[in-house]
């Protein structure tokens, strides 16, 4: 069963589409790497997902279910733009509201528990509005943990963390699809930690979907390439150019793509009188690959 | 991995049920509500305590009320007031009630905590119907501290107590009663306007002011109909629970309320469900 199936959604604002005719499949367990320019969107098809908005057309279903079934609604758990939290009440009142919200029986229980997994067990009692940003998004990503939720879905949980919160919370993502089955639907602009977490990615562009894939499928549609440092840098491209056919300068390395004989190529330099200094194989990553999707598409990356 | 899913859909009653006990448990977290609970209660002592107010010529001095219960209600159905004596009573808590319901739903959207309940609460009507019951208690908890206040101060003042307790005790109920058509009066301006914090309080000031009604009674008279219709609105029935009032004015109290806050509620609704909701 797939977790979300959205089929020709559509969502204007003045005119303007905002969604066009989109359609995206999440399958069930995924964590799924949502990604596009800003005004893409992205955060418009979350909020169309959550409710928030009202579609012109199409047809949203959660796990098989209508969108509008409350009983499948009320086991999704979101993080848009911000927590959604009062900034005069502690973090423990805000999670306390929440499984009000949710009719969860043993509030302080599963208030210890997610905060637990946010890794703020003993934060509970500070009012949100003196909380960082780090933890702002963590106590985020508690309210949408709050009540086992079947789906999470995340605007951007890790713009603006540093590089602990961010290690932070890409574990916690794994933690939670791992060790609670969760599906997670997360956009967000830096690729390179996504490239870290996601299982499955959708491209989308101007309100469409450009593409959709699953992590092995990116993995085996990217290039591989062989990156290089002579001493003669432009030499040596003059005569890897001439053997090989895609050969590039690029961030100080001469770059052969889709050739991975390091030995060959080292040998072939050798006997033209070229010292390798440096050589190592190398596959683009989810940036470059995406870089590549859209300027074949006429864009550009943010 | 993947799991078993199983999606129980709650009930009507579970859903109401969960949204009042957020909107509950926030009114008794935040100072907003016990903030209002004492602007209700000192309003009406310091206006007991104007006892004395300047006639037209400026001379003579006459007192604002000969009874402590006319600060509660009015001695009769006033639809049109003539000073400030005959505005100055429990309707006053509609007011402030107005801006205590624009405060309360404008944090929901303010602090972004809206789009929680939203998410989780695939039915908008849960929104409007929690928000207005919610509110209405409020509102009655603040008239019962305007009863408190209006009673300190008109015995402070030294007015008379005498009165007939049954109508007494109905006008109160019939105010208290009239809360939840007004509460629901306000949630729905709160959703037309819940992009515009000012405007929210600015429309839920002007209809609890009751101006609107001095333009109605204007064409009720043109037609000749009897003042007594202009009881079909919240503000008509409001001023009907008076000092007068007997338990056919309690049955039109509930009726009234009960009526629009249906009214109120299945608009906001269809509002909800027809515009983005943040």
């Amino acid at each position: 069963m797939n977790a979300i199936e959205i089929r020709n959604l559509s969502k204007s604002f003045r005119g303007m589409f905002a969604v066009d005719h989109l359609n995206m499949t999440v399958p069930q367990g995924a964590i799924y790497g949502f990604i596009g320019e800003n005004g893409s969107g992205k955060s418009t098809t979350e909020k169309l997902i959550c409710g928030h908005l009202v579609p012109d057309g199409g047809e949203i279903k959660l796990f098989g279910r209508d969108y509008t079934d409350p009983g499948v609604r009320v086991r999704v758990g979101a993080l848009i733009e911000n927590a959604g939290c009062f900034p005069s009440s502690s973090i423990y009142q805000n999670l306390k509201m929440q499984c009000i919200n949710l009719g969860i029986k043993n509030a302080d229980e599963e208030i210890n528990r997610v905060l637990e997994i946010v890794r703020m067990e003993n934060n509970a009692n500070i009012k949100f509005k003196s909380c960082s940003l780090g933890m702002k998004q963590r106590v985020g990503i508690a309210m949408a943990l709050l009540g086992d939720p079947a789906l999470l879905i995340l605007d951007e949980p890790i713009n603006g963390l540093d590089t602990d919160g961010m290690r932070i919370m890409r574990e916690i993502l794994i933690d939670i699809t791992q060790k609670y089955g969760c599906t997670v639907l997360i956009s967000s602009h830096l690729l390179g930690e996504l490239e870290k977490i996601a299982t499955h990615y959708g491209i989308i562009r101007q309100g469409k979907m450009i593409m959709e894939m699953s992590a092995e499928e990116m993995d085996s549609r990217a290039q591989v390439f062989t990156s290089l440092k002579t001493q003669d840098m432009d030499g040596a491209l003059r005569l890897l150019s001439k053997k090989y056919e895609d050969v590039r300068q690029e961030d100080g390395y001469i770059r052969i793509y889709d050739v991975q004989d390091v030995e060959r190529i080292v040998s072939f330099l050798i006997e033209n009188g070229h010292v390798v200094s440096e050589i190592k194989k190398n596959k683009i990553g989810l940036e470059e690959y995406y870089i590549e999707i859209m300027s074949k598409q006429g864009g550009k990356k943010q | 991995m993947t799991k078993e899913l199983n999606f129980k859909s709650p009930s009507f009653f579970e859903r109401i049920k969960s949204m009042l006990g957020v909107d509950f448990y926030r009114l008794f977290h935040t100072p907003l509500f016990y903030i209002f609970l004492v602007i209700s209660a000192i309003i009406p002592a310091m206006v007991s305590c104007l006892t004395m107010m300047p006639d037209q010529s400026g001379n003579t001095m006459e007192p604002l009320y000969s009874n402590v219960w006319q600060i509660i209600a009015a001695s009769e159905p006033l639809y049109v007031v003539r000073s400030i004596a005959d505005y100055a009573n429990m309707n006053m808590v509609f007011i402030f009630g107005g801006i205590m319901v624009s405060i309360f739903i404008g944090h929901d959207y303010k602090s972004g905590y809206v789009k929680q309940l939203f998410t989780t609460h695939a039915k908008k009507q849960d929104y409007m119907i929690s928000k207005s019951l919610t509110c209405a208690f409020a509102m009655a908890c603040m008239c019962l501290t305007y009863l408190i206040g209006g009673i300190a101060g008109g015995a402070f003042a030294g007015y008379a107590w005498d009165i007939n307790v049954g109508s007494l005790i109905i006008a109160i109920l019939g105010k208290i009663i009239m809360s939840l058509g007004w509460a629901s009066l306000y949630t729905f301006l709160n959703i037309i306007f819940r992009r515009y914090f000012g405007v929210s309080v600015g429309a839920s000031f002007f209809f609890g002011t009751g101006i609107l009604i001095i333009g109605v009674a204007a064409i009720v008279e043109s037609l000749s109909l009897p003042a007594s219709f202009l009881n079909v609105f919240l503000y008509g029935s409001s001023v009907n629970a008076c000092l007068t009032s007997n338990i056919g004015t309690l049955i039109v109290c509930i009726w009234v309320s009960f009526a629009w806050a249906f009214i109120y509620n299945v608009a906001g609704t269809y509002i909800l469900n027809k515009s983005d909701v943040y």
